[in-house]
């Protein structure tokens, strides 16, 4: 089928935005799981929220600062805390400076500690990294259809050799190790989980899009301009013949990736931590000790009996193991999982050895 | 305290010691240790280069050693505290020591790691016998402050003889609610002072014409600084045990409004004596006045 000009001109240069608008969405919905379960545990974890709100204000005005900086403004101040951040610019600039300065604000910090763990994934994932090679060029017509599957097949090269990565971890290797740690920070502050000493103002994901909206209604020429150098950009690419244009977005696609697993991984571990807290004095910490003993255990038994599938089988009974462990320690020594019957039973024998 | 400690009339409002993170330079130094222990066996035992290190028994010990001393240079360096070197020094040369000793030398893979975890074990208890050494107690009369293993110090400050209060919150102690303050006396006893010095050196040519200067620039900035056993290091929780101290520092520190109030009583006083000197000069000029009229009769 012929690709219309129409096609070309006008909605194919839409099509890798529209992907990374919708990962993007995906990752805000994820945040607020996230920002939901920090809400869960606070009170019993204070500091640990301070600590993951920081990391995310952290996160937050060094945006700010690396836009006043991109803008030309200068820093003259930059105070950071546990519950507030602030930059202060050398030159106060209105117009298209301050707007920008304003984007690295808003969207950065859902950005930036991604780019830092896509950093680290040069150095440690072997595939994963094609964007569109030279021999798929030939036949990619700049359509919006074409263009989106490009994005979506270079997204799913990178999911396929991302997972394939996490699977394959090598926890007792540092750099593996210190990786995973990195992505378990960053995916607690990839935004703040609350902004300020008490929990007064509401920041979730309407707040971001509400801030977004103001940006964009506010400034409207600059979105228009914004949209006319992404055109320019589409229309230089498909005249060189390069696909610099889908590249772009590509990279944006595979920050969103990295956030959301990042994010759905520091869930994981806020649930446990949800869950371990229905557990009383030590035996809460019976599940943590677990996940590094049974780890350990599988391969020290795989370095004496070696099967191709090491490292994805012990990663498999670190999880099973921790949930087995919480699983039975939350029935034994908690009401969770008791049903009436069971805690007559447990009224009867009281009841019992206190006639006897 | 003990009782035959405190004076008369002394009540102790609280009993304080450092929060068990608010020595986490310490602490760090030992963490670095394992964290480098680790890494090291692993890359001597397991990693990709381990037959470059099965081949020369010494270059294990080299590369353990160089990155060792290396991190205790950027640590001295960072907090101006060559202490931190030397420590790691000693680490080094006692772990090449034991090894040359017992003839472990070609077991550098597995000692290594033991070693350094063994060392960073030491480390932390250390660490936290020094923290529980220090004790301070806030009275309603005066600061003590308690500290030290083997030397035991003691300081003892009167809240009016504090001149100011210096307070700090790092980030864990934002995140874990304790902070470190420092009563500054009016002796100037909390106050350190910071020194900068500028150095530079140029060479031109090859070995033909060198120069190299250092120029020094002393340049003093007082700041408050003291030992842990003479502040209250790292106390929890900082903001009630902050208002405590500034609170007692006011009830025992006479306030500009009272000052005033002094002088007008002193004053009054000053009225009242001239007034009563002026009527006793009256009554007895009336005396005499009488005692003459009577002569006079």
């Amino acid at each position: 089928m012929e690709a219309s000009s129409i096609d070309i001109v006008v909605f194919a240069p839409l099509a890798p935005i529209l992907g990374v608008l919708l990962f993007w969405f995906i990752q805000l919905l994820f945040i607020e799981s996230e920002k939901y379960l920090l809400s869960k545990i606070r009170p019993n974890h204070e500091p640990f929220c301070k600590f993951t709100n920081f990391l995310g204000i952290f996160f937050q005005t060094v945006c700010h600062a690396l836009g006043y900086t991109v803008t030309k403004s200068g820093v003259s101040n930059f105070d950071i805390s546990v519950d507030y951040g602030k930059v202060s610019p050398k030159k106060e600039k209105k117009g298209v400076f301050e707007w920008i300065s304003n984007v690295f604000l808003f969207i950065g910090p859902f950005f930036i500690p991604a780019f830092i763990l896509l950093v680290c994934l040069f150095f440690l994932m072997t595939k994963g990294f094609e964007i569109v090679n030279s021999s798929q060029l030939l036949v990619i017509k700049y359509t919006f259809g074409e263009q989106i599957s490009t994005f979506g097949a270079s997204l799913l090269s990178f999911s396929n050799g991302f997972l394939d990565f996490l699977l394959n971890i090598d926890l007792l290797h540092p750099a593996h190790f210190g990786f995973l740690l990195l992505m378990i920070f960053l995916g607690m502050g990839i935004r703040p989980s609350y902004i300020g000493k008490e929990k007064k103002e509401k920041v979730d994901m309407l707040y971001d899009l509400k801030n977004i909206k103001t940006l964009i209604l506010n400034k409207p020429i600059y979105l228009i301009i914004l949209f006319t150098i992404a055109y320019i950009f589409f229309y230089v690419s498909f005249w060189l013949e390069q696909n610099w244009y889908v590249s772009f977005f590509i990279i944006l696609g595979w920050l969103s990736i990295i956030s959301i697993v990042s994010i759905l991984i520091a869930d994981t571990i806020l649930i446990l931590i949800r869950t371990t807290d229905e557990l009383t004095g030590r035996w809460k910490v019976i599940p943590y000790i677990t996940i590094p003993t049974s780890y350990i255990f599988a391969r020290v038994f795989f370095f004496y009996i070696p099967t191709d599938f090491t490292k994805p089988v012990s990663i498999l009974i670190l999880i099973l193991s921790t949930i087995t462990v919480t699983y039975f320690l939350l029935k034994r020594k908690s009401n969770k999982f008791k049903t009436k019957q069971d805690i007559k039973k447990i009224k009867k024998k009281k009841k019992g050895g206190k006639d006897g | 305290m003990d009782e035959d400690e405190l004076l008369n009339g002394e009540k102790v409002e609280k009993i304080l010691s450092p929060h068990p993170l608010s020595f986490m330079r310490f602490q760090s130094l030992s963490m670095f240790l394992i964290i480098w222990g680790i890494v090291a066996g692993w890359l001597i035992n397991f990693s990709e280069w381990n037959t470059i290190f099965s081949n020369n028994e010494w270059l294990s010990v080299l590369v353990w050693g160089l990155v060792l001393l290396l991190a205790g240079i950027i640590a001295s360096i960072l907090t101006i505290r060559w202490s931190i070197f030397f420590l790691y020094l000693g680490v080094f040369a006692g772990g090449v020591a034991l090894m040359l000793s017992q003839g472990w030398l070609g077991a550098s893979g597995i000692f290594i790691p033991f070693y350094m975890v063994s060392i960073s074990i030491i480390g932390f208890l250390f660490v936290e016998a020094y923290r529980r050494s220090h004790r301070y107690i806030i009275s309603n009369q005066r600061i003590s402050f308690k500290g030290g293993i083997v030397t035991k110090r003691e300081r003892t400050l009167r809240y009016d003889k504090i001149a100011d209060i210096d307070a700090r919150q790092g980030i864990m102690g934002q995140i874990f609610g304790f902070g470190t303050i420092i009563p500054i006396s009016q002796s100037g006893f909390g106050l350190g002072s910071d020194k900068s010095l500028a150095a530079g050196g140029i060479q031109l040519g090859e070995k033909k014409v060198g120069f190299f200067g250092l120029f020094g620039g002393g340049k003093e900035v007082q700041t408050p600084r003291a030992r842990s056993y003479y502040e209250l290091h790292g106390v929890f929780p900082y903001k009630e045990v902050k208002k405590l101290v500034e609170e007692m520092v006011q009830g025992n520190v006479i306030t500009p409004y009272q000052k005033e109030q002094v002088a007008f009583q002193k004053e009054q006083v000053d009225i009242q004596k001239q007034m009563r000197d002026l009527l006793k000069m009256q009554s007895d000029s009336k005396v005499d006045q009488k005692g003459e009229e009577g002569s006079e009769e």
